[in-house]
């Protein structure tokens, strides 16, 4: 029920005219139509050693001023040194200076408050209303990284909350990012797998799952491009996902083909998205020798 | 050559133009086109379209005589529908290229996406690069021609047609084989590449049906007619109803097909009373003009409404399913009841066309007798999702009734045990749906509402799906509801019912504060202006009748619709069965039934103390039943159940 994008600038410096959030904005205006609820992104920005960033949603008022308060709580409690902080929007934005377990943190930071990310480089953007809409609050245009991801949904769950936006974090790993089109019928076989194995899960979307199905193959060492490949069997349903890692970015494909997307790939870019209208969105104008990754593939970038 | 720059203006304002340019014999170039979606569609005009760029889903779809060039690629969907024209594409096609097409010559110069040629039904489509999997996937007539590979199960379940592979055949579909090229198939290929311009030499193989799944094995034998209340179980243990099961499963040795409606009692209408005494016998003759009973339906969007003089419109049922004459008799009677009318499955025909004043055109998987001059002379368009009877499951339409005149209307092959495919090629989730509803309206020019007829299964989801994808009205059906043709097990077991449903519905609006944003009209087993009354109180804009419009209009309830030798000349396409139907008569007998529902209905909301349908709420009902509390939320007060009783006495 979405629309998806994600772009990787291959070259840094390269003299380009968008940023990185300006490109994803533009993606996902065209196919918007594809998801008009809410509009996410998960960008990715310098790391500086030893630092990470964390989002929260923390609402506003009193409610938030309650939420921040656990969350440095818990921060103090681990050693996390706080060297930056802000709220913007509903969110709580903070960096810290942490040397600790992540996974660990992760996991009672999310007993705490709603974590929307953590992350060296990674941070993820997501609320309700469109592109437009959410960058006007977060300023999303200003993120000049060097890659991200996208998403727009169409919310057919009770309500259009921003926790329920994509991009999905994978819970407890950082900077890794999944955007997903479709659905995971084994869903709970999967999830309980993983549980057993001690993993936390923050919702119950499936697209959490992919994010931490991945994560969890990158932990033990596998290569994004090997892990991609064993998703196509051990998912089930119909998916077009776009995972990012700090410094790579991949998609698979289902063998049904039912969700559609289309890549454009020049020697500065790689551009991937559910249609076609939301490329040429990146190049007005122009008729682009586009492809379409064939059903059952996967494929990964390096920067 | 007219120009229009679509980086300075909407698809809609675009297409607005090239249709005006059309009606003015005008060649269209349309510029910055940027890969967007509906370029063209419905054009019914013999000009050339020039797109200087790539166009997105369902380029030139549902036009018909018309030339499109598009110099680079196209998305989903390309040409859907097409009657005749052309269409070349210099670059590659996404999925589905030359959907349900009826006509037409498509080239593809460069590669074709997965399901190409879904259920098309007549034309060529020539893809001059390699094509994706399951081309071919259901198609019934025209020709696929492959320059490169086939992909993966070419010819998936085609029942009629030729696909023809240069390249290498990857592997077959099922049902699918391969033949010996006819010299003379060879020849037409080379002269249609040669008027193409289109350099080849080499060779073809070709695909073609199988032949083992176009018809069962053994045909069900005529069953005994059993009385409803036998046939539905209600007497002993191992009843006739079993035994009779049981006999033909043994002679035919799958699943049974049998048309009517659930047999099995579920919690329904019956269970629910109205919390006030009410006396039908007072109310006088004149009590339906008293109470406003005028509805609009389908205009909450802007298009225009139907307009129905009272809430009741006529459940979709298939020309096919019903034969030619009891489609007109409903139609006749639905102007006489100043009601709407609607298709079905199988296509409009003039005679439908003529006699009902207001017609909604009914849009399946199967695309079978889809196309846009009806959908113009149409005064709503639906898409079919899935029904009560059977959610998730396609149509039957048995060989007997599969006439050669029918296919034709239908595009298919005659004498094939028709099974309509239970997807639509184009809607794999709710993200295409919007897609496709927004190409209908393109094509109609935003006049015609159009719905979405939805079986009840995950209800809240799908009825919030429908509301997010802009459709103006729901038609949501019970598991209560009737078919034409349709396995046994599937009609009684799947599917949540009539007032569970509603029920959902309402609650679905609720929860993302849309009741306003789209109606609902509720069917599967009403009866009467009783159960109509009751559905309005729980919150239905109107509802529908299906199986008591045939009845009133003659059909005796045998429930083998499916087999094609109705006696009463209802459910056949055979003419010696269809000269006993009467159209003439029988529409006064079903337009009389109407009358008396829109008396009842009045007469039942004046008793409620109120002067307009819209006024009703749940706070008119009570539940009689524990079942039926639980469901609907109503208080449980079984000590109305004599009331009720002496309503259906009185009213009947
Ligand atoms: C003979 C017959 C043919 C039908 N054909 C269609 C059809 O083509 N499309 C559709 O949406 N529903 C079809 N239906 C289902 C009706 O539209 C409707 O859902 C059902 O009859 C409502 O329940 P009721 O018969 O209890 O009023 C058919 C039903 C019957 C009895």
């Amino acid at each position: 029920m979405c629309g998806i994008a994600g772009i990787m600038f291959k070259k840094t410096g390269d003299g380009r005219n968008t940023s990185t959030g300006q490109a994803l904005i533009d993606m996902l205006d065209g196919c918007q139509h594809r998801g008009p609820d809410s509009t996410g992104f998960a960008l990715y920005g310098d790391t500086h050693q030893g630092h990470l960033k964390l989002r929260f949603f923390v609402g506003s008022g009193d409610e938030a001023d309650k939420a921040i308060a656990r969350i440095k709580d818990v921060l103090s409690a681990n050693s996390a040194s706080i060297d930056d902080e802000e709220t913007i929007g509903n969110n709580y934005r903070v960096v810290v200076t942490f040397s600790g377990d992540l996974q660990k943190l992760a996991y009672e930071l999310e007993h705490a408050a709603k974590v929307i990310s953590i992350g060296s480089s990674l941070e993820i953007i997501k609320d309700v209303g469109t592109a437009h809409d959410v960058d006007h609050t977060y300023h999303v245009q200003n993120f000049t990284g060097t890659h991200g991801l996208g998403h727009v949904r169409l919310a057919t769950e009770s309500d259009v909350k921003p926790e329920a936006a994509h991009p999905f974090w994978a819970t407890g790993f950082a900077d890794i990012a999944i955007v997903h089109n479709g659905q995971i019928t084994n869903y709970w076989k999967m999830r309980r797998r993983l549980e057993q194995r001690g993993f936390e899960f923050n919702t119950d979307n499936d697209s959490e799952l992919i994010a931490v199905y991945l994560a969890d193959k990158l932990s033990q060492g596998i290569a994004l491009e090997d892990a991609l490949k064993t998703s196509i069997d051990d998912l089930d349903g119909t998916f077009s996902f776009l995972v990012s890692t700090k410094d790579e970015i991949g998609y698979a494909k289902d063998r049904l083909a039912v969700k559609p997307m289309v890549m454009y790939e020049t020697d500065d870019m790689i551009a991937i998205a559910s249609e076609e209208v939301s490329l040429n969105k990146l190049f007005p104008g122009k008729a682009l020798n586009t492809t379409e990754p064939a059903p059952g593939t996967y494929r990964t970038w390096h920067r | 050559m007219a120009q229009i720059d679509l980086s300075r203006i909407s698809v809609r304002e675009g297409n607005e133009l090239i249709r005006k340019y059309g009606e003015a014999g005008e060649n269209v170039e349309v510029l910055n086109p940027d890969a967007r979606h509906h370029i063209g569609v419905g054009l019914t005009a013999p000009i050339t379209v020039k797109v200087r760029g790539s166009a997105g889903y369902f380029c030139a779809g549902l036009t018909d005589g018309a030339r499109f060039e598009i110099d680079n690629n196209v998305g989903w969907g390309l040409g859907d529908n097409i009657y005749k024209g052309t269409v070349v594409v210099g670059g590659n096609a996404g999925a589905i290229a030359g959907v349900a097409i009826r006509g037409a010559e498509i080239i593809v110069k460069g590669n074709m996406g997965s399901r190409s040629g879904q259920v098309m039904k007549a034309g060529t489509l020539l893809c001059c690069g390699n094509a994706n999997f399951m081309a071919g996937y259901m198609m019934y007539g025209g020709r696929i021609i492959i320059l490169g590979d086939s992909g993966e199960r070419v010819g998936e379940d085609m029942s009629a047609g030729d696909i023809y592979v240069a390249g290498k055949v990857q592997s077959l579909g099922s049902d699918a084989q391969l033949i010996d090229l006819p010299g003379e198939e060879l020849d037409d290929i080379l002269a249609f590449l040669d008027k193409h311009k289109i350099p080849f030499n080499g060779t073809f193989q070709k695909v073609a049906n199988a032949g083992t799944k176009l018809r069962y094995g053994t045909a069900e034998p005529q069953m005994r007619s059993l009385p409803f209340f036998s046939f539905s179980g209600k007497s002993d243990y191992w009843n006739s109803k079993v035994q009779e099961d049981i006999h033909i499963k043994s002679q035919i040795g799958r699943y049974r097909i049998r048309g009517y409606g659930g047999a099995r009692p579920l919690p329904h209408m019956t269970d629910l009373a109205f919390r006030k005494p009410i006396r039908p016998d007072l109310a006088d003759a004149e009590i339906a003009k008293k109470v406003n009973l005028y509805t609009e339906i389908g205009g909450i969007h802007g298009a225009q409404p139907l307009k129905l003089s009272m809430p009741v419109m006529v459940a979709p049922m298939s020309y096919g399913a019903l034969s030619a004459s009891t489609k007109r008799a409903i139609g006749l009677a639905s102007t006489l009841s100043g009601i709407a009318e609607n298709t079905g499955e199988g296509g409009m025909s003039d005679a439908q066309r003529n006699a009902a004043k207001q017609l909604i055109f009914q849009c399946l998987g199967g695309r079978l007798g889809w196309n846009i001059h009806d959908m113009k002379r149409a005064d709503g368009l639906e898409i079919y999702i899935s029904q009560g009877a059977k959610p998730g499951l396609g149509g039957q339409l048995m060989a007997k009734k599969v006439t050669p005149q029918l296919a034709k209307i239908r595009g298919i092959p005659s004498g094939i045990d028709l099974r309509s495919p239970s997807r639509h090629p184009d809607i794999l989730g709710a993200d295409d749906l919007v897609i496709k509803v927004e190409e209908f309206r393109e094509a109609t020019g935003y006049k015609l509402p159009v719905s979405v007829k939805l079986g009840a299964g995950r209800v809240r989801d799908d009825i919030k799906i429908a509301t997010k994808d802009g459709f103006d009205f729901v038609e949501l059906d019970g598991m209560q509801g009737s078919t034409g043709a349709g396995a046994a097990e599937v009609l009684e077991y799947v599917g949540i019912p009539t007032l569970a449903a509603i029920i959902e519905a309402i609650e679905a609006l609720e929860e993302i504060h849309a009741r306003d944003k789209i109606q609902l009209v509720l069917m599967g087993g009403l009866r009467d202006g009783i159960d109509a009354v009751k559905a309005m109180c729980l919150g239905a804009d109107a509802v529908a009748f299906g199986t008591a419009t045939i009845v009133a209009g003659g059909c005796i309830a045998c429930m083998q619709c499916h087999i094609g030798q109705c006696v009463t000349g209802i459910a056949t396409q055979d003419p010696e069965h269809e000269k006993r139907y009467k159209p003439d008569i029988e529409s006064r007998n079903i337009h009389r039934f109407f009358e008396s529902v829109r008396w009842q209905m009045a007469a039942i909301t004046n008793a409620l103390g109120y002067d307009d349908v819209r006024k009703l709420s749940r706070d008119d009902l009570v539940a009689l039943t524990p079942e039926a509390a639980a469901i609907t939320g109503l208080p449980y007060e079984p000590e109305h159940r004599d009331e009720t009783d002496a309503i259906a006495i009185k009213a009947s």
